[in-house]
């Protein structure tokens, strides 16, 4: 038990596992993640892999919501944009990944920009409404431009590959997706000790002071438009890897929800809370699976309700989480180690 | 927390792979939609494989090996159905599976031909029935093109005015299972006099139909076919009857059964439809076991023509399973080939007799035309459609 927590240079304030004790934790951590696919069966490691892309693309609009303070209800556009420009450029062009996946983010970051203009102009609900236009344009192209994007019937993506390399199969998509999913976090974790960080932060707080301090705030909120649509469109990639077939059925308007409500219940503002609320807002539905699985045989009505149970518990959890922890549960978790570090001792 | 969460996964994926199979045991994957937008049709399809299962199991499965079906609800979505296949392929580990849609099916012919994993669709797409394409998909009944073409033979013969060819209106919802036959649709029209006047798209979910029946009314068709869902047919028959329509409606195996009169009402009067298995309770040699069932487990239910169909698909995959297995390979590969020895496979009357080949997915190509005739489903016409060697596939 460590008396004190004290910080002697600018180095130890600025670190991000502030303690010996967190890095090893952050260490066995990851150590653990790495060991998963050794074990986990093939629905699990599905899971995982849905969990790794929702981080990545909720890391994403949390860039753009709950740092900058722009509402964006396009998010599954975004993730459309990245899928079929993978499964476009890997499909028809037949390109290695590590040239896909970027490409695939950088087409989304420069839609998405475009579908960021309106900002400038625009805040709160009406800007929420001009980005659900880019959800239905896009769903729109997604449906009737069929050369490219297969229409209704969908599109096939080839496994990732790279020279003879082939990652087909989820252990193989889960190799690609940790370390991305880390890499990125890593990035924006740092991103907000930067100026552009800081900029975005202040254009959230209050962006009339924010011009006067000499942030040119249209500049900044397109920016952060491009690296939030960036990370949305790399996650929309491994999607397409993962699910080697998409469809506008995998872009619906409830996939823009739920990553709303991903952030929402993880902590705007925070890059652990994107994780926390991701991993959330994917595993209540399994679980939900799971349980009523497990109950079928007692009360076999259940399993025609699951879907209504799942959009039930998803409102219910915002709700309460808008009412008891509005700061979602990254601050929950500030509070809990807050309390531990001082325990028994608390005041 | 962050560990807690790790260890969970490892231990409930421990716990899911301790799971496996009895060896006398055969695990069968089913793909059913049971709230999605075609539920109206999945819902008594999937009861009638659950309780052919349940059948098949109490007349000794297959050689003394028990089925065991291991269900799954996608909700008609493509993501749903992919994530669902990978968990009875990869955990499960079934040797084949009994799916549903067309789009689902179409979606996942890459992966069940990859890996060589039978796959029964209750998707009558056209699509399915070349093997040099699909050589693992099948399906129980003509195919949507063939039923298309055999509901347009009927319209030649139901036509007596000489001073004009009919015109036809096509309706489809906007999805693969909608537009799954209207190419060889359009072809049919065009090689056989018949005046294709328009194409109505409508929503894969509609409350109306309005401005869709309009349009028609304006291009003047005589007769339209109607490829949606039996919720989706009797809104357009509703709507139809509103505006005074006299087009003579005429709807796929998923619009067209018992279902149809009991919603739609005296609107259904008249309507065509094909129906490639036949009504629950007709009079025909294989009904006796299904009314059998339906007396000693749950006769209060209703059912129809969905249920038989569901039925009808275990008989036929299950004597599959039977062959393979007395060939000693009871896997994907076995079963595909025993599949393929199925030749005029007698199903007691349920549905024609199927025929699978090697280059031959087409199980039957005799279509039964029925309209609807005070409330009741009676038969009208019966055409056998050419094996065309273009049509394979189409």
């Amino acid at each position: 038990m460590r008396c004190g927590d004290f910080r002697e240079t600018y180095r130890e304030d600025m670190a991000i596992f502030d303690t010996s004790f967190a890095r090893w934790l952050v260490a066995i951590f990851l150590a653990a993640l790495v060991a998963v696919p050794f074990g986990a069966s093939t629905y699990w490691l599905d899971v995982l892999n849905r969990i790794l892309i929702a981080v990545i693309a909720a890391t994403g609009l949390n860039i753009l919501t709950g740092f900058t303070g722009q509402i964006s209800l396009g998010n599954a556009a975004f993730l459309a944009v990245g899928a079929y420009t993978t499964a476009f450029l890997a499909g028809r062009w037949g390109l290695p990944f590590p040239l896909v996946l970027p490409a695939s983010g950088i087409v989304t970051a420069l839609v998405g920009m475009v579908f960021g203009v309106p900002s400038l102009r625009l805040k709160g609900l009406y800007l929420a409404v001009a980005t659900l236009a880019a959800h239905f344009v896009v769903e729109f192209t997604a449906v009737h431009w069929e050369s490219v994007t297969g229409g209704v019937n969908g599109i096939s993506v080839p496994a990732p590959k790279l020279g003879p390399l082939e990652l087909s199969g989820d252990r193989r998509v889960y190799w690609l997706a940790l370390p991305l999913a880390a890499g990125m976090l890593l990035f924006a974790k740092n991103l907000f000790r930067t100026k552009v960080g800081k900029a975005f932060v202040a254009i959230r707080d209050q962006d009339i002071s924010a011009e006067v301090m000499g942030v040119n705030v249209f500049k900044y909120k397109l920016l952060s438009f491009g690296v939030s649509s960036f990370y949305v469109g790399v996650a929309g990639s491994l999607l397409a890897y993962q699910a080697r077939i998409i469809s506008p059925e995998n872009f619906p308007i409830t996939v823009a929800i739920d990553y709303l409500g991903m952030i929402i219940i993880g902590g705007l503002g925070s890059i652990l809370g994107s994780i926390f609320g991701a991993v959330f807002i994917t595993l209540l539905p399994e679980v939900l699976r799971l349980l009523t699985g497990a109950l079928s045989g007692q009360f076999p009505g259940l399993i025609g309700l699951f879907s209504s149970l799942k959009m039930g518990l998803f409102g219910l959890a915002i709700v309460l989480f808008l009412l008891f922890e509005p700061d979602g549960m990254a601050a929950r978790w500030h509070k809990i180690k807050a309390y531990w570090k001082l325990y028994p001792f608390s005041y | 927390m962050k560990r807690t969460i790790a260890m969970l996964c490892l231990t409930a994926a421990a716990a899911l792979g301790a799971g496996s199979a009895a060896a006398q045991e055969i695990k069968v994957g089913g793909l059913f939609d049971l709230t999605g937008i075609t539920s109206d049709v999945g819902k008594p399809y999937a009861q009638g494989v659950q309780d052919g299962v349940a059948w098949t199991n109490a007349k000794g499965g297959i050689n003394g090996k028990r089925i065991k079906l291991v269900a799954v609800d996608y909700g008609y979505k493509i993501p749903e159905a992919v994530a669902a296949y990978k968990r009875l392929v990869g955990d499960e580990k079934v040797v084949m599976i009994n799916g549903w849609g067309t789009g689902d099916t179409l979606a996942l012919k890459d992966f069940v031909n990859g890996e060589k994993i039978p796959y029964f669709s209750a998707s009558f797409a056209g699509d399915l029935t070349d093997p040099a394409k699909t050589p693992y998909n099948f399906f129980v009944a003509p195919s949507y093109s063939d039923q298309l073409r055999a509901w347009l033979t009927w319209v030649k013969a139901d036509w007596k005015d000489t001073s004009r060819a009919p015109k036809v209106a096509f309706f489809f919802g906007d999805n693969a299972y909608g537009k799954a036959p209207m190419e060889a649709g359009r072809r049919f029209c065009k090689e056989n006099g018949i005046e294709l006047v328009d194409e109505e798209i409508v929503p894969g979910n509609f409350q109306d139909a309005t401005s869709q029946l309009l349009n028609m009314k304006a291009k003047g068709a005589d007769y339209a076919y109607v490829n949606v869902t039996t919720t989706g047919v009797s809104l357009i028959l509703r709507d139809a009857k509103k505006l005074g329509l006299a087009t003579k409606f005429g709807s796929n195996p998923y619009g067209f059964s018992e279902a149809l009169p009991a919603v739609a009402k005296e609107v259904a009067e008249g309507v065509t439809g094909v129906v490639p298995h036949v009504p629950f309770g007709e009079n025909v040699p294989g009904m006796k076991a299904l009314v059998d069932f339906h007396k000693a487990n749950h006769p209060n239910d209703t059912h129809d023509a969905m249920y038989v169909r569901g039925w009808s698909y275990v008989l036929v995959w299950s004597e599959a399973l039977r062959r393979a297995d007395k060939a000693g390979n009871l896997t994907g590969e076995g079963v595909k080939a025993a599949a393929e020895t199925l030749t005029n496979f007698d199903l007691g009357g349920l549905t024609n007799p199927i025929t699978y080949s090697p280059t031959d997915h087409r199980p039957s190509t005799r279509t039964p035309i029925y309209q609807i005739k005070g409330g009741k489903l009676v038969k009208v016409a019966e055409y056998d459609m050419p094996r065309r060697p273009d049509w394979l596939g189409l």
